[in-house]
């Protein structure tokens, strides 16, 4: 542990002048605001965004016809490694982190997190592997071409026999990036639980902190035992150690169970947050208040317990005996019934409501309405006889690209979208951000659609080449993909435009309850120049009380403060 | 009133009830042609599966829809709408309701499993087993002839061919052979890397895991030649590592072997060392990097026809 | 809850950031515990592994390896986790503000926790077996040597915390570093202790 000096801390701590211009160059610093870090690694991730997006376009390009004829097949398999460990790595997890950056201090009433200096480190450390496993690119046998799981024995073949090889920078990346996000998540815990604003409670706390502090949980219980496989595979890669290597009697399937403990409770990691910001936008857009609140908030922990006792549905048909088939068939359908609460409350919520279908609306619908399709399908992926059949295929392939994309990624640009104004001070423009949403709820369903019947009919994954069989589906979702591609277009230029150029955001813009929303837009340096106290529940539409106990005075604080 | 609403909700629950059936009916047609006995165990949960989810997802989508199309905000309504916070006895029943499906989804799939009789990889018949195991389809449907010793295939993975080894009649092959409504007996063997044993005809998947060998059976039940696939990532030239797989009625299966076990040993098919002399040859000039080399032909007395089976 | 006793009338920046940084302490603590639970899984994992790899693999020790002589290391492991009630003693020194007692009690800690680096060096010089040497090889180095990695680690923490203790007026309003390392040394012992038994224990 190092002393944080109070120096550090507050250069700029005394004048906390509302909505002061504030100077672009901050955002190349090693700043401490956790405002300036929150947009530092939302826009790092997006980058990393567009080219792992771009990674994926030449991947589609490849399958549009069934040779392989595009590319390399070895180009090929290291584009797919590249892809989703870019795609996992240095675009969900940096913008997730981001958004709770952004979002925690100032819904939970406090000046910053807890621990400022950690938290610029984490962020920085993201670039920084995030240039180790470009630079693999560069290494003579090109980066890793393991897949993500990087599964030895095939991990461990390094043809070229050099030390700094592809495999190694991927190791050396991922173990890099489990140590930012731990501190992250160090961070982000520590913050919700003890730096609360008088007065909030853990059940006057908003969803999205539930969720995030479910989901920072994960990354604390699960990373440690990636980081233990992934120290064995790099001794066994560099050194020759013989943990996972059968031809000297290591156990290859060890290392699955490795990964899968914690990169299954992953993609909760991943969707906790997305649950969250679909809990506050569903009730601001439907004017009600979140149904049965309560369960939501509490539901998050149930599926952070069950994530951890799930993993094995991802090894049915590897090295896996009946009776933990069947053990891990019944702990994953588990999963449905917390996550059914939620969804149940969310149509509750929006049920009977005056519904606005502005951009973050829509995309936090098309979003929940594909997530609903993504969890059906992963119920039947959990059923053992079928996983069998499917395990593997491109029908695996189409489940977690609408979790991930269709769910995930649209609610991640519905939390852009919700929380641009307050972010930058600007209002996006209306009619590009619906473009955008048409664009990418009819790319992500002619994209990955498609996949689950090539699945079924048995088009493996991870393939170069196949069958001309599954020919016709396989257009379609490449078109689907390039769709896609283009959807980001309206997205970026409505980004960039209207934080250059958009009208003047207020403070509230949507009429929203929560303590961001009694902020300038953008906030001041230190947040809240007093720190509120919390007097009701969140979500009170319709209920016309108070948050804070100055409210209670004067109702009129919001318009003042704007 | 309140019977209209009763009534009205029936009718609904009725209409979703006739298309989820019907979308249950229609999954049969997605997966492949089932050609074993286990396939049609599968194909039964799918379409259970798709029965329910199409249920479901109908269900919540739709009220969603409902909300969306008939509960906008007007223009100019700032308003709020009603403000409920919650309904404690709602919130139990949903919470109840997926408990009860998955309970009952995860008993249909168990019966499925257990009809199907798959070997877990770390269960080995080994003699007695055999007999102590549960009675499969395939024991009970054969149960009137004599129960012959098990036929066992060796089916050996590499990267990236496949080849099969059948002790009785000491023949090797790169196309796998297997008698019609007769319990197919494998062992699984790898002699690098991970692979995986897929023919999705029969809806099988076991991953072949170096050091060990994993005992694997189904039983087919239609003639005809299917496609085996790898299924567990290889590297390299994991998509070219596939073989075909015929099914033959009993007699040809046994004319075969003897056929096959007459002919001497010549180079099998390996479509991944083809390919892998094009790089080697420089014709092929898209850039790539160093990959592992293929295993070169197995000598084998059988190579089958680089064709792929009809649909 | 702690974050609410955050005074309402705070007005002036100045009190603002007295009670942040008094505040900050006790968060760095709490941070640090919750990183210490995470750590353990690592461990953990590693004894997960170690375990499956003994009971299943088929030849567990290299040729011509006997086994593990536990002579050497019992002694090295009384010494360290005696070493817990020393760093404990020395905190309580701290704790009634006697400097050169809590001084005199972190410096033997750190000695015994020396010592325990000093045996565990000398052990590994004198094995005939290395770290590729199968399972049992990879696994006793990768343990003993991540665990030993902890205790260097501890014994810098203790050094560092040792100069601080120079500065005037440095512990007055607290000792945070000054528990978060006992608490880690603590940490470090217990892990050792689970260690031992998994391999010179259970051999
Ligand atoms: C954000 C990401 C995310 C999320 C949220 C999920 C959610 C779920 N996933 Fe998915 N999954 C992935 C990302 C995700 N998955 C990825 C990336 C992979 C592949 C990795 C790789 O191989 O590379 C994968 C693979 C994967 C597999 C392995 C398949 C294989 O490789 O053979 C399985 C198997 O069980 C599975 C199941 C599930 C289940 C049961 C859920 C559940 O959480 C879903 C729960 C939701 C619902 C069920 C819908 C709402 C509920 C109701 C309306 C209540 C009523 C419903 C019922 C009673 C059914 N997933
Ligand atoms: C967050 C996770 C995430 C996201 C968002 C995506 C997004 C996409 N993914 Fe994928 N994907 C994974 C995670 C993700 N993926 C994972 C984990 C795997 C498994 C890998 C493995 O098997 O190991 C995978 C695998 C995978 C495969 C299977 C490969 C195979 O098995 O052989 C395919 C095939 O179609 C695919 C396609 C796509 C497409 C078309 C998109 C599209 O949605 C992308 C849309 C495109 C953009 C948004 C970018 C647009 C950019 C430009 C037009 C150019 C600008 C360029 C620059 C600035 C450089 N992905
Ligand atoms: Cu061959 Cu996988
Ligand atoms: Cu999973």
């Amino acid at each position: 542990m190092t002393e944080i000096s109070l120096e550090a801390l507050s250069p700029k701590r005394e004048q906390p002048v509302p909505g002061e211009p504030e100077n672009w160059r901050r955002f190349f610093s090693f700043s401490t605001d956790h405002k300036v870090i929150g947009i530092q690694y939302i826009v790092v991730a997006f980058v990393f965004f567009l080219i792992g997006g771009f990674l994926a376009m030449i991947i589609r390009g490849e399958l549009i016809t069934p040779e392989a004829d595009l590319v390399d097949r070895t180009v090929y398999n290291a584009l797919f490694t590249m892809h989703g460990t870019i795609m996992l790595f240095m675009w969900t997890f940096p913008v997730l982190n981001g958004l709770a950056n952004y979002l925690v201090p100032l819904q939970i009433g406090a000046r910053d997190m807890a621990f400022p200096r950690l938290n610029a480190v984490a962020f920085w450390m993201v670039p920084v592997f995030g240039v180790i496993l470009m630079a693999s690119f560069l290494v003579p046998g090109g980066p890793s071409q393991s897949g993500w799981w990087a599964y030895p024995p095939v991990s461990l073949q390094n043809p070229t026999g050099n030390l700094i090889n592809g495999q190694f920078l991927w190791i050396l990346a991922v173990a890099l990036s489990g140590i930012s996000s731990i501190m992250g998540a160090v961070n982000i815990v520590t913050t919700i639980i003890r730096m609360r604003a008088p007065g909030m409670t853990f059940f006057k706390m908003p969803v999205f902190c539930w969720a995030v502090m479910a989901a920072q949980t994960i990354q604390l219980f699960g990373l440690p035992a990636l980081t233990a496989g992934a120290v064995m595979l790099l001794f066994d890669l560099s050194v020759g150690t013989s943990f996972f290597d059968p031809a000297t009697g290591g156990d290859p399937v060890l290392y699955q169970h490795f990964f899968w403990f914690y990169s299954h409770p992953a993609v909760y990691v991943i969707i906790l947050p997305v649950f969250g910001v679909f809990s506050e936008l569903f009730p601001v857009y439907a004017r009600k208040p979140l149904f049965g609140y309560k369960f939501v908030a509490v539901s998050s922990f149930v599926i952070t317990g069950l994530s951890a006792i799930v993993w094995v549905h991802h090894m049915f048909a590897s090295g896996t005996p009946g009776w933990m088939r069947m053990l891990f068939m019944a702990s994953t359908m588990l999963i449905s019934v917390p996550t059914g609460v939620k969804i149940f409350a969310w149509v509750a919520t929006i049920w009977g409501g005056k519904i606005k279908l502005s951009t973050p609306m829509l995309f936090a619908l098309g979003g929940l309405v594909n997530f609903l399709f993504a969890g059906i399908t992963g119920i039947m992926l959990a059923a053992v006889p079928f996983d069998i059949h499917v395990n593997n295929t491109y029908f695996v392939v189409g489940h977690f690209h609408y979790v991930i994309y269709g769910a995930a990624v649209m609610g991640i640009y519905a939390a852009i979208y919700h929380w641009f104004p307050k972010m930058t001070g600007r209002m996006y423009y209306e009619g590009l951000g619906k473009l955008h949403f048409v664009l990418t709820f009819v790319g992500v369903n002619l994209n990955f659609l498609p996949m689950h019947p090539a699945g079924l009919m048995g088009m493996p994954r991870r393939v170069a080449s196949y069958d001309p069989e599954f020919a016709y589906w396989n257009v379609l979702a490449s078109l689907g993909g390039f769709l896609l591609g283009v959807s980001t277009l309206p997205f970026l230029l409505n980004m960039i435009s209207s934080w250059i150029l958009g009208e003047k955001a207020p403070a509230n813009p949507w009429r929203a309850i929560g303590l961001e929303w009694l902020v300038s837009s953008p906030p001041p340096h230190e947040n809240f120049a007093v720190i509120p106290t919390v007097v009701s529940e969140p979500y009170g539409y319709g209920k016309n009380e108070p948050l804070i106990a100055s409210q209670m005075a004067s109702t009129e604080l919001t318009s003042e403060l704007s | 009133m309140n019977l209209r609403l009763i009534l009205k909700l029936a009718a609904i629950a009725g209409v979703m009830t006739a298309i989820s059936l019907w979308v249950g009916q229609l999954a049969y047609t997605w997966m492949p042609v089932p050609a074993s006995e286990e396939a049609l165990l599968v194909d039964h949960l799918f379409s259970f599966l798709t029965t329910l989810g199409t249920f479901i997802f109908l269900g919540v989508a739709g009220t969603l829809l409902y909300s969306v199309l008939f509960q906008r905000a007007a223009k100019y309504d700032e308003g709020d709408g009603p403000p409920i916070e919650g309904n404690l006895t709602l919130e139990i029943v949903w919470t109840a309701i997926p408990l009860v499906l998955v309970i009952w989804i995860a008993g249909y799939s168990y019966r499925i499993y257990d009809e199907m009789n798959i070997l877990g990889p770390m269960e080995h018949m080994h003699g007695g087993a055999a007999i102590a195991a549960p009675l499969t389809l395939a024991q009970a449907t054969d149960a009137p002839e004599a129960p012959e010793a098990p036929e066992i295939i060796e089916v050996h993975a590499r990267q990236w061919v496949w080849e099969f080894y059948y002790p009785v009649a000491n023949v090797t092959s790169t196309e796998l052979h297997l008698p019609n409504h007769r319990r197919a007996k494998l062992t699984l063997t790898s002699e690098d890397v991970l692979h995986g044993f897929f023919v999705p005809a029969f809806r099988v998947k076991q991953d072949v895991i170096p050091g060990r060998s994993i005992d694997f059976e189904f039983t087919p039940i239609r003639e005809g030649t299917y496609r085996l696939r790898d299924s567990q990532y290889s590297g390299t030239y994991f998509a070219a590592m596939q073989a075909n797989v015929v099914v033959e009625s009993p007699d040809d299966y046994q004319q075969w072997l003897t056929d096959v076990a007459a002919l001497s040993p010549q180079p099998g098919l390996n479509p991944s060392y083809d390919e892998y002399q094009v790089k080697v040859e420089n014709r092929d000039n898209r850039p790539g990097w160093k990959t592992v080399e293929p295993a070169p032909y197995p000598l084998v007395n059988y190579s089958g026809a680089p064709v792929l089976p009809e649909r | 809850m702690s974050s609410v006793n955050l005074d309402q009338s705070l007005n002036s920046a100045a009190t603002v950031h007295a009670a942040d940084h008094h505040e900050e302490g006790e968060h760095r603590l709490f941070g640090f515990i919750v990183f210490l639970l995470s750590e353990s899984v690592i461990f953990l994992s590693f004894f997960v592994g170690y375990i499956v790899y003994k009971t299943s693999a088929t030849d567990w020790l290299p040729a011509g390896v006997e086994g593990l002589e536990v002579r050497e290391p019992f002694i090295n492991t009384i010494v360290l986790v005696s070493s817990s009630f020393v760093i404990y003693i020395a905190e309580r020194y701290l704790h009634k503000e006697n400097l050169w007692g809590f001084r005199a009690f972190w410096l033997l800690t750190m000695a015994m926790g020396s010592f325990f680096l000093y045996g565990q060096a000398v052990e590994w010089m004198g094995l005939d077996f290395g770290f590729t040497d199968g399972l049992f090889g990879g696994t006793f180095y990768l343990l003993t040597g991540f665990h030993g990695l902890h205790v260097l680690t501890g014994v810098l923490l203790q050094g560092i915390m040792l100069g601080r203790s120079f500065i005037p007026g440095n512990y007055d309003d607290g000792e945070v570093g000054v528990a978060a390392t006992s608490l880690f040394w603590h940490f470090v012992d217990v892990i050792w202790i689970i260690l031992f038994i998994l391999i010179y224990v259970w051999q």
